[in-house]
């Protein structure tokens, strides 16, 4: 009995001490690897302005931050594609109202090795190269070498803006090599002469060459006024505009500041706002 | 006949035993060798001041007198290298120029509001400062020698004005005589070229040796300092005195990688000797010296790992391990006690067996996707608490993970204890309870510690069960089990999967899969030897 009662009040003290850390200054931040180092040098910026406050960054897929924001897990979810229709219904039953805040952009950029001559595609050819019509750079103007295909999985945001400016829902080749990170097919193309791939606009460097994609240089001029095609918003998604003046309101909002964007330019990604 | 035969085969049978210990032995070394090795360069290497500055900055560690005598010392050193840039970018930086002049004239305008000027005055003088500063935008823009003399003449003219003395404008007629000078010297055709190659400079400087003093400080720490270690100063200076480019030899070929001096494209000016000159005196600029950075164990991390340490890691790895050895040990014990000692062989416990056996078979993402849906979704809301990812639901999860081994092992381990000991413990009256818990459950110890020690290195290094019940890539250090916490596996796969942060400095990534591992050795090794103090116990030595 005495036991039971010791449980018991461990249990009360355990049921306090949450309600207390509720009330603790915290913000939650979950989604897309993409946004990620976003989120990571917000905060770094933000805590140098507000010690107290603690925020914790997740980065496990835009989907799974979307699923987060609609359970309620987290405040914030970053997102590198919007919302899908089925995300917003399943949120708005559970009462839970999305709001986006397009906080960059982000182009997609078609990269191969630095010895290839070839310097720019059409939609069309990278179409054809992922489909497995074409497979020899010499049909493209290069030299005698297989074509290695390599493309990010298809549970990626980058994936899909790559299917809905290039594939169009058309299933790749089955050759396709497909890997699970920016990194990674930064790393496969760098060290292959035959490969190409695409990566998020940051990942461009001396290592590896961009493609123009017909005839446009992705740039952060071309990505800001459009002509560069390949190219998307990167959101951060809270539950309602959040109340002014709050930690979530200035959070999201911080990409206004000139800070704010100076960090996204660090980050390789383009800012929405011009300072 | 047949002896000798025997013997061969005996002698195979032990060439084969030795080979395979060899090959094993250089799987171990092909495998930990780099990752120790690297990972031992996270903690002992030559660093830079930038490394001490940083240290200063963001941790408000070492000597501050040492380091401003230091920073004064090596001042004159790296401000010769900014003087001649500058020098020579005067003429040719038209777009720096060209904001300084929007600037002279906003400030000058607002000096003449605070002056006492009758309207009228007023209007002329500000639309004069309004046409110098058009004309040298003009002068900037142009690349005509005459057009550019004009320009400049036409606002030198106003040089000694009686309505511009004790304002900025004065700074007008330096800068005009400034460019005046410089584009008297400058070659036009190569005007471009120039402007681009001392962009790829400049950014490689900063790289090197941080942002220039006075400079306004970037928003990230990664880039408020220069290269903080002498590896990668050296890295650097490579790429600064030489450029790498991909030409073509033959078109429809693949291009060529060549390797020019960067010296060269400044051929004739003032920057050519200084690439000579920063070579020389890199050590000057920097002061590498050796160091034993121990305090990598114990440091917060800047986000992305850029800077810092790993001790929220490290202690995330200690927490988790430990709560759920606390969760699965007695768990385990208990259930192994029912299998063998409650229950005789019956159908309910063999169906019981193939579920656990089959549960250490299942894919750990597994664990980790129920660790979310039962132990976050439900569990935690229906207990009252507020449904996030904690240390809690986290090593509830890895404790499920490690359930069936440790079960198994202590059945083993409790199967094995002599049937012996127990008889004597009953014929002396001891309850069945009481033989468990003071003869048998201290005879089967060692055993049940074998299966903590698999359950451990287990736990330590699982990232999918903690992806979604626990792990988070950056955060504050926990202070109680229902704060979310980083873990060295979890910021491996982050590192690994995140920005190009990672690539930038593999050394912190070694670094933490090597604490990894040594942690995990760590935890064994005093498991090990508890066990072996058990069995000497046991066995009266």
């Amino acid at each position: 009995m005495k036991k039971l009662i010791v449980c018991g009040l461990i249990m009360l003290s355990l049921v306090s001490v949450t309600k207390l850390i509720a009330a603790d200054k915290a913000l939650q931040i979950e989604g897309s690897t993409t946004v990620g180092p976003i989120a990571d040098a917000f905060t770094e910026a933000f805590n140098k302005t507000y010690p107290d406050i603690k925020i914790t960054v997740t980065k496990n897929g835009s989907g799974n931050g979307a699923a987060a924001l609609i359970d309620k897990r987290c405040d914030i979810a970053m997102m590198s594609r919007f919302m899908k229709l089925e995300e917003f219904t399943a949120a708005v039953d559970k009462g839970v109202m999305p709001v986006a805040h397009t906080i960059a952009l982000d182009g997609v950029c078609m990269i191969v090795h630095p010895s290839n001559p070839v310097t720019d595609l059409s939609t069309q050819q990278i179409h054809d190269i992922y489909i497995g019509k074409i497979k020899n750079w010499k049909e493209l103007g290069g030299p005698d070498m297989p074509i290695v295909v390599v493309s990010r999985d298809t549970s990626s945001g980058t994936y899909e803006t790559f299917d809905h400016f290039i594939m169009k829902k058309v299933k790749m080749d089955a050759g396709v090599e497909y890997v699970s990170s920016n990194p990674q097919v930064h790393a496969r193309v760098k060290t292959t002469p035959g490969a190409i791939g695409y990566v998020g606009i940051g990942f461009l460097d001396a290592e590896v060459k961009g493609l123009k994609v017909n005839g446009i240089m992705p740039s952060k001029e071309t990505i800001t006024n459009g002509t560069y095609s390949l190219s998307r918003p990167l959101f951060l998604f809270t539950n309602g505009f959040p109340e002014l003046g709050s930690l979530s309101y200035n959070f999201c909002t911080f990409y206004l500041s000139e800070k704010g964007q100076e960090i996204i330019n660090a980050k390789g990604f383009v800012p929405v706002t011009h300072y | 006949m047949k002896i000798i035969i025997r013997c061969i085969l005996d002698k195979i049978f032990t060439a084969i035993t030795w080979l395979t210990v060899f090959v094993i032995v250089i799987l171990l070394l092909l495998i930990l060798g780099p990752i120790l090795s690297r990972g031992t360069n996270a903690v002992v290497f030559r660093d830079t001041i930038e490394f001490r500055k940083m240290q200063m900055a963001l941790l408000n560690r070492g000597n501050e007198t040492n380091l401003t005598a230091e920073i004064s010392e090596i001042a004159p050193v790296r401000q010769k290298v900014y003087d001649t840039i500058n020098k020579f970018k005067s003429g040719i930086d038209t777009d720096a120029l060209t904001e300084q002049v929007r600037k002279i004239y906003r400030d000058c305008g607002q000096e003449l509001s605070y002056k006492k000027l009758t309207p009228q005055q007023y209007t002329e003088t500000r639309s004069l400062l309004k046409d110098i500063r058009d004309r040298l935008q003009t002068a900037f823009a142009s690349t005509d020698k005459v057009q550019i003399a004009k320009c400049t003449s036409f606002v030198m003219g106003y040089a000694d004005d009686e309505r511009f003395k004790g304002t900025s404008a004065g700074d007008f007629f330096r800068i005009a005589a400034d460019f005046q000078k410089a584009v008297e010297k400058i070659d036009f055709a190569k005007h471009l070229q120039y402007v681009q190659a001392v962009g790829e400079m400049e950014d490689l400087l900063t790289q090197l040796l941080g942002p220039r003093p006075g400079e306004a400080l970037p928003a990230t720490a990664m880039n408020q300092f220069g290269a903080t270690r002498w590896d990668l100063a050296e890295k650097l200076m490579d790429n600064l005195l030489w450029k790498e480019q991909w030409v073509s030899q033959k078109s429809g070929k693949s291009l060529v990688k060549i390797r020019t001096e960067r010296a060269k494209e400044f051929a004739g000016t003032e920057i050519e000797p200084l690439f000579g000159y920063i070579k020389d005196n890199l050590e000057k600029m920097l002061k590498p010296q050796w160091r034993f950075y121990w305090q990598y164990f114990i440091d917060d991390s800047t986000p992305g790992h850029y800077f810092g340490g790993i001790g929220p890691e490290i202690l995330g790895t200690l927490l988790l391990t430990l709560l759920s050895m606390v969760f699965v040990i007695p768990l385990g014990i208990i259930s192994a006690a029912y299998l063998t000692e409650c229950t005789t062989d019956n159908f309910v416990v063999k169906i019981i067996r193939m579920c656990i056996n089959s549960l250490a078979g299942v894919p750990s993402i597994i664990f980790g996707l129920f660790g979310l849906a039962f132990f976050v979704l439900f569990l935690l809301p229906f207990l009252g608490f507020s449904s996030k990812p904690c240390i809690l639901t986290a090593s509830l999860t890895l404790s499920i993970l490690t359930l069936p081994v440790m079960i198994r092992s202590s059945e083993e381990a409790i199967k094995a204890v002599p049937l012996t000991y127990k008889e004597a413990s009953l014929a002396l009256g001891a309850s069945n309870f009481k033989t468990f818990m003071s003869v048998t459950l201290p005879a089967a110890m060692p055993g049940i510690l074998t299966g903590v020690i698999l359950s451990i290195s287990r736990v330590a290094g699982e990232t999918a069960p903690i992806l979604f019940t626990g792990a988070v890539a950056l955060g504050p250090v926990p202070s109680s089990i229902f704060h979310s916490t980083r873990t060295l596996s979890y910021g491996s796969y982050d590192m690994a999967v995140g920005d190009r942060l990672a690539a930038m400095v593999p050394h912190n990534q070694y670094g933490m899969v090597a604490t990894l591992v040594i942690l995990v050795l760590c935890l064994n090794t005093s498991a090990i030897i508890l066990r072996s103090r058990l069995f000497k116990k046991l066995h009266g030595h």
